[in-house]
């Protein structure tokens, strides 16, 4: 209870008690209450600048640890990129020293399309990324289209045969290769490996280790397993039908003998140096009616038109094959 | 009093201090989400470069790819980060670290891997280099007896197996070193090859020219493939101007036959030549 207060009245020269209502009590007790706020307010400003709250210090703890980590890792960053960069380098000299040809820039390494500063010239704009990506965008709907025109001719005229024919005609690539990284030297004019001069090489390499199987690429007949002292070394000769026939060449060993019929997909043989052969590798031809043809063109069970892109890409470096 | 307020406020709105605070956590958490694209492209370019080395190298020179526990190594080990422990974020913290960490191990075997194969690489074109693998002499339609056996000796009259390839050429055609290696004899051959060259080019090959009217080198010496070592005749057990070539692997004798391609024409194999001579000392 609080001690009674009074109030000198001038009319009655007397001391009344004075009476409060609730309101005025209320108003009062808000007013105590803000006052101890704000000093309180005050107080714990001045206290909060000299001494941390834990989770002040517990954050601070964090800052410091998290500035010197990220100090740390950047260092490590750096090193780590000069590293790659080195790291890149042999893996291009390599690949210029054993095919003799320039690297495929970028496309393996940062996958999908183009390397990183492919753009450089658009950044530092506002709406940079934007323009940025309708430019990638755009990029990649030319390629698309340039691809699809390609291969349209082969399909239209696939789409009006027949199933049969279909199954036949040589369409997958005939050993696994899905990352692509397999191809090696494709049909065209390449360095010959010991004679060092430009010769036609009538299919596409794929390196592969000593004894990776080797599929048929499309139903047919085997019409021959040689044995070749030189040239193609062991190899198959397999007739589709409909003018197709395929070769497979510099096999370590056969898996099918001669008139035996395949279907796609069937292990024909496997992967080896033999014949004129510099290094593991198979040797794969297409001929349709006796001409031979570019196996690129032929894998269309396999690829989508971007990794059919990626392939024409890899296949159409003019480097050393490996017969 | 201004304790349990103090704390009131603290809960309710945070100090100043304490947004700041906040603030500059959420900052860095932005910079190493930046660097964390860069963690994993690092790791996407190692990737596709094991990829090459598995897929592309490897298979060529016939080795093993390097084994998936040897890559792995040196990963794992639960204190590794203990004092990244007891952090609000350090579970981000320990996993960049182990990232980097995982970098480091993935470059450094891929910098051993590579060099073995750049080591293997140079061997292979040594090798390739080495190979008996052109034919020793510009004429390619004029091959005359071959790796066969025959019953008449042109000379001798008897029947003899004969060992290599003979080229019908006229005197004075140059002839030419089918690969790299070096001479191991270079003179009169009394097995009735006259005037004789046989080179050395590792790799058990050995290949043997005879019938020489000259031979311009000498025994020791070095030669690289399309060097000219001398020109043909007919000497020794010969009927008329050929040259003898032959080609034997560990001591055995195959037909040089398979040894040279013949869809070489004149010119391709002229501009060959002069393509190897210009790299080599002879002229």
């Amino acid at each position: 209870m609080p001690p009674t207060k009074y109030k000198f009245n001038p009319d009655s020269l007397s001391f009344d008690k004075v009476r409060f209502g609730i309101k005025a009590l209320l108003l009062r007790f808000l007013a105590y209450f803000l006052g101890s706020v704000i000093v309180a307010f005050i107080y714990w400003g001045i206290f909060a600048s000299f001494f941390d709250s834990p989770k002040e210090k517990a954050l601070k703890r964090e800052v410091e640890q998290m500035t010197i980590q990220y100090d740390l890792i950047h260092r490590e960053m750096a090193n780590v990129e000069i590293v790659l960069e080195d790291l890149q380098k042999t893996d291009d000299n390599l690949y210029r020293s054993i095919f003799e040809a320039e690297p495929i820039p970028g496309t393996l390494r940062d996958g999908g399309i183009g390397g990183v500063n492919r753009y450089d010239a658009l950044e530092g704009y506002n709406n940079s990324n934007l323009v940025i990506e309708t430019a990638n965008r755009l990029d990649k709907i030319i390629k698309k289209v340039y691809v699809q025109s390609k291969s349209f001719d082969d399909l239209i005229k696939l789409a009006k045969d027949k199933e049969a024919m279909l199954k036949s005609v040589p369409a997958i690539i005939p050993i696994s290769n899905k990352d692509l990284t397999r191809t090696a030297s494709g049909y065209g004019w390449r360095i010959h490996p010991i004679y060092k001069i430009s010769k036609f090489h009538y299919g596409m390499d794929f390196t592969a280790p000593l004894g990776t199987d080797i599929y048929a690429t499309g139903n047919g007949t085997v019409v021959a397993v040689l044995s070749a002292q030189r040239g193609l070394g062991k190899h198959i000769i397999i007739n589709h039908g409909f003018g197709y026939s395929s070769i497979y060449a510099h096999l370590s060993n056969f898996n099918v003998r001669a008139g035996q019929k395949v279907q796609r997909g069937e292990i024909i043989g496997f992967v080896g140096s033999t014949g004129t052969s510099v290094a593991n590798h198979l040797h794969y031809e297409i001929k349709l009616n006796g001409v031979n043809v570019d196996p690129v063109n032929y894998y269309f069970e396999d690829l989508n038109s971007m990794e059919y892109e990626r392939m024409v890409e890899i296949a159409s470096k003019t480097g050393q094959s490996f017969d | 009093m201004a304790v349990i307020y103090g704390t009131f406020f603290e809960n309710i709105f945070g100090s100043p201090k304490e947004k700041i605070l906040t603030q500059q956590v959420e900052n860095l958490k932005l910079q190493y989400s930046l660097i964390g694209r860069e963690l994993d492209n690092s790791i996407a370019s190692l990737n596709s470069l094991r990829l090459s080395d598995d897929k592309r190298y490897r298979p060529i020179f016939d080795m093993d790819s390097v084994p998936e526990s040897y890559r792995k190594a040196g990963i794992g080990g639960v204190d590794r980060y203990r004092e990244l422990s007891g952090y609000q974020n350090s579970g981000m913290l320990i996993s960049f670290k182990s990232k980097i960490d995982e970098i480091i191990s993935m470059a450094t075997v891929q910098k051993e891997s590579f060099k073995t194969i750049a080591e293997r690489s140079v061997e292979w074109k040594r090798e390739i280099d080495h190979f008996p693998g052109i034919s020793p002499v510009n004429v390619r339609f004029s091959l005359g007896e071959g790796y066969k056996w025959r019953a008449i000796h042109p000379v001798l009259g008897t029947a003899r197996m004969h060992n290599g390839q003979d080229f019908r050429v006229p005197y004075g055609t140059e002839v030419y070193a089918t690969g790299d290696g070096s001479v191991i004899e270079s003179g009169w051959n009394t097995g009735g090859f006259g005037n004789c060259i046989v080179i050395d080019h590792g790799y058990g090959y050995q290949t043997v020219y005879g019938h020489l009217s000259a031979i311009k080198v000498a025994r020791g010496q070095n030669v690289k493939r399309g060097d000219r070592i001398g020109i043909s005749g007919s000497t020794g057990l010969s009927t008329g101007p050929h040259l003898h070539y032959q080609v034997e692997q560990f001591g055995q004798h195959k037909n040089p036959v398979n040894f040279f391609n013949n869809d070489v024409n004149a010119d391709e194999y002229n501009d060959m030549i002069q393509a190897f001579e210009s790299q080599s000392k002879l002229k």
